[in-house]
């Protein structure tokens, strides 16, 4: 009926099949226990939800309001307790060793309760990426134990990911914009190092964190070919805080200025200078994997966050329809509200649909893909202790491990994979986000007066929701990769980011 | 019925431009701290010697006797710089609404001549509530010819600073609801602190407890749901100007921003994706001047359908307000998330505006029910 080549052809048309159906393609090769280690993690995020955050949520919320400067340290604290920090850095280099697709359901029940105290465990994990995207597997290991012995000894020890400028905050998230941007951060190679200046803005956990990937630039002109990243510590010379942002809402998590002032940082904290070392690619595409890396999986990490909060939102409102009279009757039995709170739970479950998607095709195609093979996936949950201890270990501090790490990387990358992973991560993005300020503001239209006082949460859902189409790139950067990414591959004339 | 000419108009709207810009812009970040920063009670001083609280109050009740465009004018410059002030105004003009309704012109009159300050002149209500929605919580008991009131009122803007409150409450044997006027200082009344919301902080509500407060009945008693609507009717063009004034405020600021901003390498403005969003902005801002242009003059002329026009006005504006404010931050990027520029405030305050009067959806439901019936 139908020859080989014929079904090829026809399933490479758009849209490619392979495309539409990355879950169908990537159960089966998935292990089993992926799904009992994302019912655990699921569990224990309801757990620490019902006895830390919601006992905590409003009180902490209220707390900024009076004092804009308060560091949430309490709830780090408890985070760290918990053993979030550590839970999906790799048992090689001494984490918990959780899969990377487990984290975003977890994101989005913390994210149901609330997106501050989300934050200050996710956005730890936007650091966790970033550095190791640069696949410098010495750094890695050192930043990553000082987190594990942030655990160990209490005090938590968060990374965080600085690129955001003064004058640049949507250049610096795309590759095609960022050679136009008006930067200030300017790292300066000398012997031995670099010398930054310049300033970095809105920085997530700042104040909190000991570690800060800073992504800076050795050459203002062509930033594209001269991304240097750099691993800073708080208490480094000419390194300090500066204001911290007075937010609309997700109050428990600060967004800090970084200032860098004749900062030295030595050749051992550069995680990955483009000059330092051949590619097997363009500066440019290396530049573009980094970024397109980090924020594939980033994004579908927000788009989590936006589902969690379309979820509080239907809660808060079902609940509120469930026990209060309108009218002579509940409300929740009007069939006007009814038909509201119906649309609420399709739009959470359609946000979870695309962020859940989003992470299949990061498992076949992007940054987890070798991870999740079945013997690498057993093989990193099973390897005794002492064999990471003694062999492992110290393999990683040896360069020629980065090297290999990054040829066998960057040598395979494939830009049609690229494209399908960073245009899902941006679709995840902007769907799960769109979703969740809707439905804080259905949830409030349903709830009157009382969805408008803080002692009801629901205000502050909305509040908190709004910064989700901002951060990772605006909602409209997002679409607008969406459509380079997925849209434009098919279509030669079209140019994005060109617009006379 | 009474309307300010064409000429009181612009010497409103020039008066309320100037006040706005001068007393409410520069402090806008400050004023909204409320109740973990002061109260701007000066303004609130100024604004009522500007007799920003007497637009639609009767002259017989020492008022200015305008009609709902001068209203309106006020409430729309107002609250283009900060709607807690436009709150605090509409409030206090839905509760005379209660009494004119009522016929209680003589009440309204003894309010407006004892005042000595403004505390003296406002009067608190629970404006986000329909009574017939939600029912009250307070009931009033008649002993020996007077109301006594118990029970609670629950955010009642302006209780804190108000010297007196009109309350919804049930009474004994009645069907429906009354209205009350209730001394605030009466020992029978406790207080809770400021209730923090959403948005329009200084604009505060309190919830009351009431415990055998002697309440002086407005109209009649159990007639509560007709004046509500009465009020309703009349104000509800205030309300979508006051959204109107919000999303003008939010074009203003997001328009030149994108002017000074540049990304890609050209101003912001010239990407034609940010020019779509203002187009949106700057096209539902004139719909909505038209509604509420349209709907206050109806509304001064009692022309046929104006209650509607003016219900209709107020679903429509208040959701806008709604959409474009999310815009209006989005135009600023990171920075209109944050609290030194005006677009969050006005994203919360225009959420919270939308609650006036009761729950939006239902409004639309009454405003076809009053179609069927
Ligand atoms: C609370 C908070 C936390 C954050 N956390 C972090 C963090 O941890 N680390 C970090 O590095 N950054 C962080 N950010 C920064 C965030 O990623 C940026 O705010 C975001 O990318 C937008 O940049 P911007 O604010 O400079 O807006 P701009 O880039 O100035 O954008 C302004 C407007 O112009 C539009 N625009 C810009 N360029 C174009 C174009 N080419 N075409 C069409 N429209 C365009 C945008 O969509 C937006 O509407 C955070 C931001 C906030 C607010």
């Amino acid at each position: 009926m139908i020859s080989k080549s014929e079904i090829k052809t026809l399933l490479d048309e758009e849209p490619r099949f392979n495309d539409i159906t990355c879950s169908l393609q990537s159960v089966p090769k998935l292990p089993k226990a992926l799904l009992k280690e994302t019912r655990e993690t699921v569990a224990i995020a309801r757990k620490f939800n019902k006895e830390v955050v919601r006992p905590y949520a409003l009180e902490l919320d209220l707390k900024m309001h009076a004092d804009p400067d308060y560091l949430p340290y309490d709830f780090v604290e408890k985070a760290n307790d918990w053993g979030f920090y550590t839970m999906w850095l790799p048992r090689v280099f001494g984490g918990r060793g959780y899969s990377a697709p487990t984290m975003a359901p977890f994101s989005e029940e913390l994210a149901s309760a609330c997106l501050g105290m989300a934050n200050l465990v996710g956005v730890h994990y936007l650091g966790v990426s970033s550095l190791a995207a640069t696949l410098n597997t010495r750094m890695i290991h050192k930043i990553f134990q000082d987190t594990v012995n942030g655990e160990k000894t209490g005090q938590p020890c968060l990374i965080s990911t600085a690129i955001t400028e003064p004058g640049a905050g949507t250049d610096v998230e795309e590759v095609e914009l960022v050679d136009k941007a008006d930067l200030s951060c300017y790292a300066e190679k000398v012997k031995g190092g670099y010398v930054v200046n310049g300033t970095k803005v809105f920085i997530s956990s700042g104040h909190l964190s000991t570690w800060h990937i800073l992504i800076s630039y050795s050459d203002l002109g062509k930033p594209s070919e001269n991304t240097v990243v750099l691993a800073i510590k708080t208490g480094m010379e000419g390194f300090s805080f500066g204001r911290i942002e007075k937010k609309m809402g997700q109050k428990g998590c600060p967004a800090s200025e970084l200032l860098f002032k004749d900062c030295f940082v030595p050749d051992e904290n550069v995680c990955l200078d483009m000059h330092q070392m051949k590619f097997p690619r363009s500066k440019r595409a290396v530049a573009t994997a980094l970024l397109d890396d980090v924020l594939a999986a980033s994004r579908a990490g927000v788009g989590a966050f936006g589902t969690g909060v379309a979820r509080g939102a239907f809660e808060e409102a079902a609940a509120f329809a469930s026990e209060t009279e309108v009218e002579g009757k509940l409300l929740i039995n009007h069939e006007w509200a009814q038909s509201m709170l119906a649309e609420m739970y399709k739009n959470v479950t359609l946000a979870r649909g695309a962020y859940v998607e989003t992470n299949y095709a990061i498992g076949l195609y992007g940054t987890t893909k070798d991870l999740l093979s079945k013997p690498m996936y057993y093989y990193s949950k099973f390897v005794p202790q002492f064999w990471i201890d003694k062999v492992i270990a110290p393999l990683l501090k040896k360069p020629f491990l980065t090297q290999m790490a990054r040829k066998n990387r960057f040598k395979t990358i494939s830009e049609k994979d690229q494209q399908l992973t960073s245009g899902m991560g941006s679709m995840a993005k902007f769907a799960g986000t769109d979703a969740g300020v809707k439905n804080c503001q259905m949830a409030l239209e349903m709830m009157g007066q009382t969805g408008l006082r803080h002692d009801h949460r629901m205000e502050k859902l909305l509040r908190d929701s709004k910064l989700l189409q901002i951060y990772e790139g605006t909602n409209q950067l997002n679409r607008l990769n969406l459509f380079k990414c997925m849209v434009a591959r098919n279509i030669p004339q079209a140019k994005v980011f060109e617009e006379d | 019925m009474p309307t300010a000419s064409e000429k009181e108009l612009k010497l409103l709207e020039k008066a309320a431009a100037e006040f706005a810009g001068k007393e409410l812009v520069p402090n806008r970040e400050e004023n909204d701290k409320y109740p973990f920063g002061p109260f701007f009670d000066s303004v609130l001083d100024k604004a009522y010697e500007l007799d920003f609280f007497h637009i639609v109050l009767p002259e017989e009740a020492d008022g200015m006797g305008h009609g709902m465009r001068a209203l309106c004018t006020i409430l729309d410059c107002i609250c283009q710089a900060d709607s807690s002030l436009g709150g605090i105004i509409f409030t206090c003009t839905a509760a005379q609404e209660v009494l004119l309704a009522a016929g209680e012109n003589k009440k309204l009159k003894q309010i407006a001549s004892n005042a000595k300050k403004v505390a003296d002149f406002l009067i608190a209500f629970p404006v986000f509530n329909n009574p017939n929605e939600i029912k009250p919580a307070a009931g009033a008991v008649k002993k020996n010819g007077k109301y006594l009131l118990s029970g609670n009122s629950e955010y009642t803007v302006l209780g804190d600073l108000a010297a007196q409150a009109v309350i919804p409450s049930k009474t004994d044997g009645q069907e429906g609801y009354s209205y009350f006027l209730i001394d605030l200082s009466d020992q029978g009344v406790q207080k809770s602190k400021p209730v923090h919301s959403l948005g329009l902080h200084a604009c505060p509500a309190v919830d009351l407890e009431l415990n055998d407060v002697p309440g002086d009945l407005i109209g009649k008693p159990g007639e509560g749901k007709q004046y509500f609507e009465k009020m309703t009717d009349r104000l509800n063009v205030a309300a979508a100007a006051m959204s109107a004034g919000i999303m003008k405020g939010s074009f203003k600021e997001a328009f030149e921003y994108s002017k000074m901003r540049s990304q890609g390498g050209k101003k912001i403005i010239n990407w034609s994706e940010i020019k779509m969003i203002l187009a949106n902005m700057a096209v539902q801002i004139k719909i909505a001047d038209m509604c509420v242009k349209s709907a206050s003059q109806d509304a001064d002329s009692r022309n046929p359908g104006w209650a509607a026009g003016s219900r209709a006005a107020a679903i429509h504006v208040q959701s806008a307000a709604c959409d474009m404010t999310t815009d209006g931050i989005q135009v600023l990027g990171g920075v209109g998330y944050m609290k030194d520029f005006g677009q969050e405030k006005r994203f919360r305050d225009a959420k919270h505006l939308q609650a006036l009067l009761g729950i939006a959806p239902l409004k639309k439901i009454k405003y076809i029910d009053s179609m069927i019936r």
